[in-house]
């Protein structure tokens, strides 16, 4: 009994002395997280070494058309080529396969002039037919159902795609398609290794994990040399490789890329600090584990800004009934969700710097806008924002008639309904829940009684595609650079207008205003033009809030001080420029 | 027959008595079942409670002396990042805020009616006291304890209770009436006990709405824990109740004219007692555990309300045990509560035994 | 004996077919498919979606569904994984061994510290000894499994045993021998400390009450006064007649671990059965689930066939009936 007392005593004093917080830290200012990385320079590299990876999925194919997910993507990225490419530092186009195009003056018409003496891995050359038979085949086959397919079928028509001659291929398109240029980037596969599949109708399951890697035939830096099944992915480089450095080297520098399979982030994170890979992501509670290492490890931590995925709140606005004829929002909701006063009420008490306190450990940025800041030129600043007030928000819900008329701290609309609604998400996402959490919070101090219900995903997209039954949602997207990519979620017709979908006509003036807008702006090939549009977009999004955003992460990665020519842009990632990254030889 | 104590409640009771271990752990128990019940007077704060300044604030450094006598104070602290990015946390020394027992601290009700503001320690307005640090939004981790017991600590007796009663009963009738009853039985048991009913939860999850209170969810678990549970029971309760019933007093009430329901119930189950009475023992930290394990799948007791599950599930990452370990003690009182209850069970066990 | 084994095994096919059946209605309670990810993407039109439904069968009823995967299992088709776009067999196969090798060794370590300290605590009843081994085995079973794992890994890390690679990954195949058990031995450390100290210390308990009692008995009484030794008391006779009882405990422990341990494997990265089931349900991957279910179901039921046929083996007083 004594020995207890004894033990307790010296750990309740050893906790004490543990828990003096640290004195004379620099407090007071959150450290400006961006970093200046100057202008990118390639420089001349040299050959040899390799690049040691993680991913927490296995790919669940090779078969680049067929992939459903990016685990799937971020593999086969480096053995399958495009005619053009976007460069991940000035998000531009740039020739790739195809090294000049005409476009005709009606913007219908263009004629790919392909690059020469480019060779598929097993030596046969890249002709036009392989562009046609990836075109007519495989993403216009009605047999093989692809997202391609649709990125490439406009106002419900193809593209008509035929050979001139062995380097020359012409697009005819319907209508005009601003984005075109950019959407073919898409991968062109080899005619002569996958006509048989698709002859015998087999193309789906074609090019699957257990095939032979010598079989995964590509154009890119790097092929396929091994697979071991949810452990490894071994890539090695393409010595017949097209492009050249300013010496007039081949192209790629790297041996090779390994890929080993964990579960989760947190055993990247251990395997990088034991040295046994070179690069990861940088999550923002990993930062102060990594920052102090960066020297004795020899690693730098690039912060290049804000990342392009999203997190935002929708309210269910469907106005619809069901076959019985019952609404699928309660009436009495439904006059909440639909009045624009109480959905920026809803914005005014969203405390995004608690969210990325609590949350992102201090590295993300507040999102008011359906496009990232780091997407550059199509990035709007002209939108309305709706800083933490609570009291404003008050005064608002006030103004709409949102008061405590029966005294028990909560808030009742015009005809007496207590505001009281569920909010779902994710239960796989910590993250997600911890922001409903905090926003759950500041609901309430406004007087509102919200729930948060956790679902899992598949749950909560069939209430959003198929049953209509929810009251308000935190959900996110991965986000990109062109606006176009995202007309599903803002045509009011579409089927991922996640507030209100398929539309027969759209509910309000503004929604009709964006619909005009994705109309004439996947049209316009004038990019000024285009921005214009766009930029109204934004401001009617931010101004009338069909989705309320909340924060940003920050685009953090950890990498290995022996490569060369890294570069990390929020649009390319690490390794956008893979072919030039190398490692430099101890002087 | 024994009509006086059929139970063996006296002989029993003696024996656990000398038991010191067994009874130091029910001491523990009951300890903590009366913070469960005195909660809002026991903690400083209530759970409603959220200042996020304090978000991961570790425990207050406690100074006993003041000036040469004895009088523990704290202070508030402000917090920030430094250019790591770690949190650091400084002390404001223009204030000292004194600790003291039996605080007039945030108004409560107790037991629902019972109106005061007096709690066990606490300081004055203003002073943010965390005796076990705060969680990520800046709450008080020991008050939520407290308060998280109650849903904790209560599952395992309601769960236990309604699979105590089912496996009894069902595995009774199935052992005395035999033949096909006892097949079906035995048979829908094994059945039971093989449906991955952990897993299936997940889907079930989804099937209920999303609007149900957290009471309902609560009495939900409870519902699926124990109808996964009752099975195992009942399966060695009927064993026991099959040999018993071949005995020869069975015959004889039998033969008298004594109803079914009076023998199993009054001559066969106490027989069985010494065995259910620690299954069921060593059974309600099962209800502890699974509540811990649905809240860290996401579908237990959900946000503003607490339970020893929901806080730990919130901890489990890596980096809280080296930046904020203090997050993680609800994993420990999960572990002294479900050990207490082991201990006892141990105790009774031995006290039970017909044959020491 | 032969007979018997049969009638068992005849019996268990209708009833994991029951269970089958339950399972996959079960899994219909969820509303959506496994393809609802895809949806979810604003560059995948509906159309797409609902040839992908027609191509895996997924737009029939339930029922209708249910019947074709019974008619895969009548010819050992396991059906096929959506999300990992492969067949059920060649998914399971892996999982189930690994599950299989962390069972068995997470068995041969409990069986091998909880005996003898059951036969040193009951002999040595009430000893300080005894007292130490309870406090710590119970540490063991009352702390939540995943949060057990996830200390463990914790300092693990700190320590420098966290393991390096993947189980069988590259470097496997060129260590020697001690290199293949250390390498294998680091990877199952975690789960297999996780998951043994539990069931260690509720068989420590029972091997002492069961010796205890034993040891009380009148033939030994007998023993003792015959002059026996000690020693041979103990080990010859009391012994033999404590463990009959854990054989079938045996069978049940196994069984149960065959069961996996999901949240464990979770945690600690292990592709085992357990985790393999989780998260198939989770993302409605149901030919995965039912999958996954069948094998369980299978070796749980081996595991209790297992177990009564060692009690009709070791005990010569019971009989099969």
């Amino acid at each position: 009994m004594r020995r207890l007392v004894t033990f307790l005593g010296i750990f309740i004093s050893l906790t004490l002395i543990y828990c003096t917080p640290k004195k004379g830290a620099d407090l007071g200012q959150t450290p400006n997280p961006l970093a200046n990385l100057g202008e990118y320079k390639a420089v001349v590299g040299t050959y040899g070494g390799s690049l040691r990876l993680t991913t927490t999925s296995p790919p669940k194919t090779f078969n680049n058309l067929m992939a459903k997910e990016t685990s799937t993507t971020d593999i086969t990225r480096w053995i399958f080529e495009g005619l053009t490419n976007q460069s991940g530092i000035t998000t531009k186009v740039e020739p790739w396969l195809a090294s000049t195009w005409d476009i005709s003056s009606d913007g219908l018409t263009y004629t790919f002039h392909l690059r020469k003496n480019v060779k598929w891995f097993d030596g046969k050359p890249f002709t036009a037919d392989d562009v046609v038979f990836t075109f007519n085949d495989l993403i216009f086959n009605e047999k093989i159902p692809s997202s391609s397919a649709d990125t490439f079928t406009i106002d419900g028509k193809r593209i008509e795609v035929s050979k001139v001659d062995d380097l020359t291929v012409n697009f005819k398109l319907a209508t005009k398609f601003a984005p075109f240029l950019q959407a073919m980037g898409t991968a062109i596969y080899p005619k002569h290794k996958l006509e048989k599949f698709v002859k015998e109708g087999t193309f789906a399951s074609a090019w699957g994990v257990s095939t032979l890697p010598a079989e995964i035939i590509g154009t890119g830096p790097f092929v396929l040399s091994k697979y071991v099944t949810g452990q490894r992915v071994e890539l090695k480089r393409n010595p017949n490789y097209w492009q050249k450095d300013d010496a007039g080297n081949v192209l790629p520098y790297l041996d090779g890329l390994e890929f080993t399979i964990v579960q989760n982030s947190d055993v990247e994170l251990l395997k990088f600090k034991n040295d046994e890979t070179d690069f990861y992501s940088v999550r923002g509670q990993d930062y102060p584990t990594l920052k102090p290492l960066e020297a004795e490890k020899n690693f730098t931590i690039y912060n290049a800004g804000p990342a392009f995925g999203s997190q935002f709140l929708v309210v269910n606005q469907n106005k619809g009934k069901d076959d019985k004829g019952s609404s699928y929002v309660p009436p009495h909701k439904l006059k909440w969700f639909t009045n624009v006063n109480f959905r920026k009420a809803l914005a005014y008490a969203i405390d995004k710097q608690s969210i990325i306190n609590i949350e992102l450990n201090g590295l993300g940025y507040d999102q008011w806008g359906p496009e990232s800041p780091s997407a550059g030129f199509f990035f709007s600043s002209d939108l309305v924002t709706y800083p933490y007030n609570l009291d404003k928000a008050r005064d608002i819900l006030k103004g709409e008639g949102f008061v405590d008329r029966n005294s028990d701290g909560f808030l009742e609309d015009k005809e007496g309904n207590p505001v009281e609604f569920v909010m779902i998400t994710n239960a796989d996402n910590t993250e997600r829940k911890g922001i409903l959490e905090i926003i759950r919070k500041d609901f309430e101090k406004l007087g509102i009684k919200a729930h948060i219900s956790l679902l899992e995903f598949n749950s909560i997209v069939s209430k959003l595609f198929n049953t209509y039954d929810w009251d308000i949602v935190l959900i996110g997207l991965t986000g990109g650079i062109e606006p176009h990519f995202g007309s599903n979620i803002w045509k009011s017709e579409a089927h991922m207008h996640m507030w209100y979908p398929k539309q027969k006509e759209p509910a309000t003036a503004w929604e009709k205003r964006i619909n005009e807008i994705f109309s004439q702006g996947v049209q316009e090939l004038d990019p000024d033009k285009r921005k214009k549009l766009y930029d109204e977009w934004q401001k009617i999004v931010s101004d009338n809030l069909p989705v309320i955003y909340t924060v940003l992460s920050a685009s953090i990665s950890a990498m290995n001080n022996k490569f060369g020519n890294v570069y990390p842009t929020p649009f390319g990632g690490t390794f956008h420029n893979i072919e030039r990254i190398y490692v430099k030889k101890k002087s | 027959m024994e009509k006086k104590d059929p139970y063996q409640k006296g002989r029993a009771w003696k024996k656990f008595k000398k038991h010191k271990l067994a009874l130091a752990a029910s001491g523990v128990l009951v300890a903590l079942y009366l913070c469960t019940v005195f909660a809002e007077f026991i903690a400083p704060y209530s759970v409603l409670g959220e200042d996020r300044i304090s978000s991961y604030q570790p425990p207050n450094h406690i100074y006993f002396f003041d000036g040469g006598r004895i009088a523990p104070h704290i202070y508030n602290y402000t917090s920030g990042f430094d250019a790591n990015f770690n949190r650091v946390f400084y002390e404001q020394r223009d204030k000292k805020y004194y600790l003291k027992f039996f605080n007039r601290g945030d108004k409560y009700k107790l037991f629902g009616f019972l109106e005061s503001n007096m709690h066990l320690f606490g300081t004055e307005q203003g002073g943010r006291f965390f005796l076990m640090g705060a969680d990520a939004r800046g709450r008080d981790l020991f008050s939520r304890v407290l308060f998280g017991s109650r849903v904790s600590l209560s599952i395992g007796l309601v769960g236990s209770f309604i699979t105590f009663f089912l496996g009894m009963l069902i595995g009774a009738i199935a052992g005395y009436y035999g033949g096909w009853v006892d097949g079906f039985i035995m048979r829908l048991c094994e059945i039971l006990m093989m449906v991955p009913g952990f897993y299936l939860l997940l889907a079930l999850r989804a099937a209920l709405p999303a609007e149900l209170p957290s009471f309902e969810i609560y009495m939900g678990i409870v519902i699926i824990l124990s109808f996964i549970s009752w099975a195992g029971l009942a399966r060695v309760i009927r064993g026991m109740v099959l040999s018993e019933a071949k005995k020869e007093y069975v015959l004889g009430a039998q033969s008298i004219g004594v109803g079914s329901m009076v023998i199993i119930v009054r001559h066969i189950l106490p027989n069985t007692l010494s065995y259910v009475i620690v299954s069921i023992t060593v059974g309600i930290p099962g209800y502890i555990l699974g509540e811990s394990a649905l809240s860290l799948l996401g579908l237990g007791i959900v946000d503003p309300d607490v339970s020893w599950g929901n806080m730990l599930s919130a901890a489990m990452q890596i980096s809280h045990i080296q930046y904020h370990p203090w997050i993680l003690i609800p994993g420990f009182f999960i572990l002294i509560t479900v050990m207490m209850f082991n201990l006892m069970g141990d105790g009774l066990r031995d006290a039970f035994d017909p044959r020491s | 004996m032969k007979t018997y084994v049969l009638r068992r095994i005849l019996i268990s096919i209708p009833l994991l077919i029951a269970i089958s059946f339950i399972t996959f209605s079960a899994l219909q309670l969820a509303p959506g498919t496994i393809l609802d990810t895809i949806r979810f993407n604003p560059q995948v039109s509906e159309e797409t979606v609902e040839k992908l439904e027609r191509q895996y069968k997924l737009d029939k009823h339930w029922l209708v569904q249910y019947l074709y995967w019974l008619k895969g299992i009548a010819k050992l088709d396991l059906g096929y994984s959506i999300r990992n776009e492969r067949p059920v067999s060649q998914i399971i196969l892996s999982r189930a061994l690994n599950t299989l090798l962390l069972s068995v060794v997470s068995m041969f370590f409990i069986w091998l510290i909880a005996i003898p300290s059951g036969i040193y605590t009951a002999v040595h009843q009430y000893s300080f000894g005894d007292k130490v081994f309870s406090v710590v085995s119970y540490i063991g079973l009352s702390l939540p499994g995943f949060f057990f794992a996830l200390l463990l890994l914790f300092f693990a890390d700190m320590w420098g045993i966290f393991p390096k690679g993947q189980l069988f990954s590259g470097e496997y195949a060129s260590i020697g021998f001690f290199g293949k058990f250390w390498h294998i031995t680091k990877h199952l450390l975690v789960p297999v400390i996780v998951i043994s100290t539990g069931s260690m210390a509720v068989l420590q308990r029972i091997m002492r009450g069961n010796m205890l009692e034993v040891l009380r008995t009148q033939y030994l009484v007998t023993a003792r006064a015959k002059g026996l030794p000690e020693k041979r008391v103990i080990y010859g006779h009391a012994l033999r007649n404590a463990v009959n009882p854990m054989i079938t405990i045996f069978g049940y422990q196994l069984s149960g671990l065959l069961s996996g341990a999901a949240l464990i494997e979770m945690i600690c990265s292990y592709p085992g059965l357990g985790y393999t089931m989780l998260d198939a349900v989770r993302a409605q991957d149901t030919h995965l689930v039912m999958g996954a279910m069948l094998i369980s179901g299978v070796l749980l039921v081996a595991g209790n066939l297992v177990a009564d046929i060692l009690l009709v083996i070791v005990d010569p007083r019971i009989r099969v009936h």
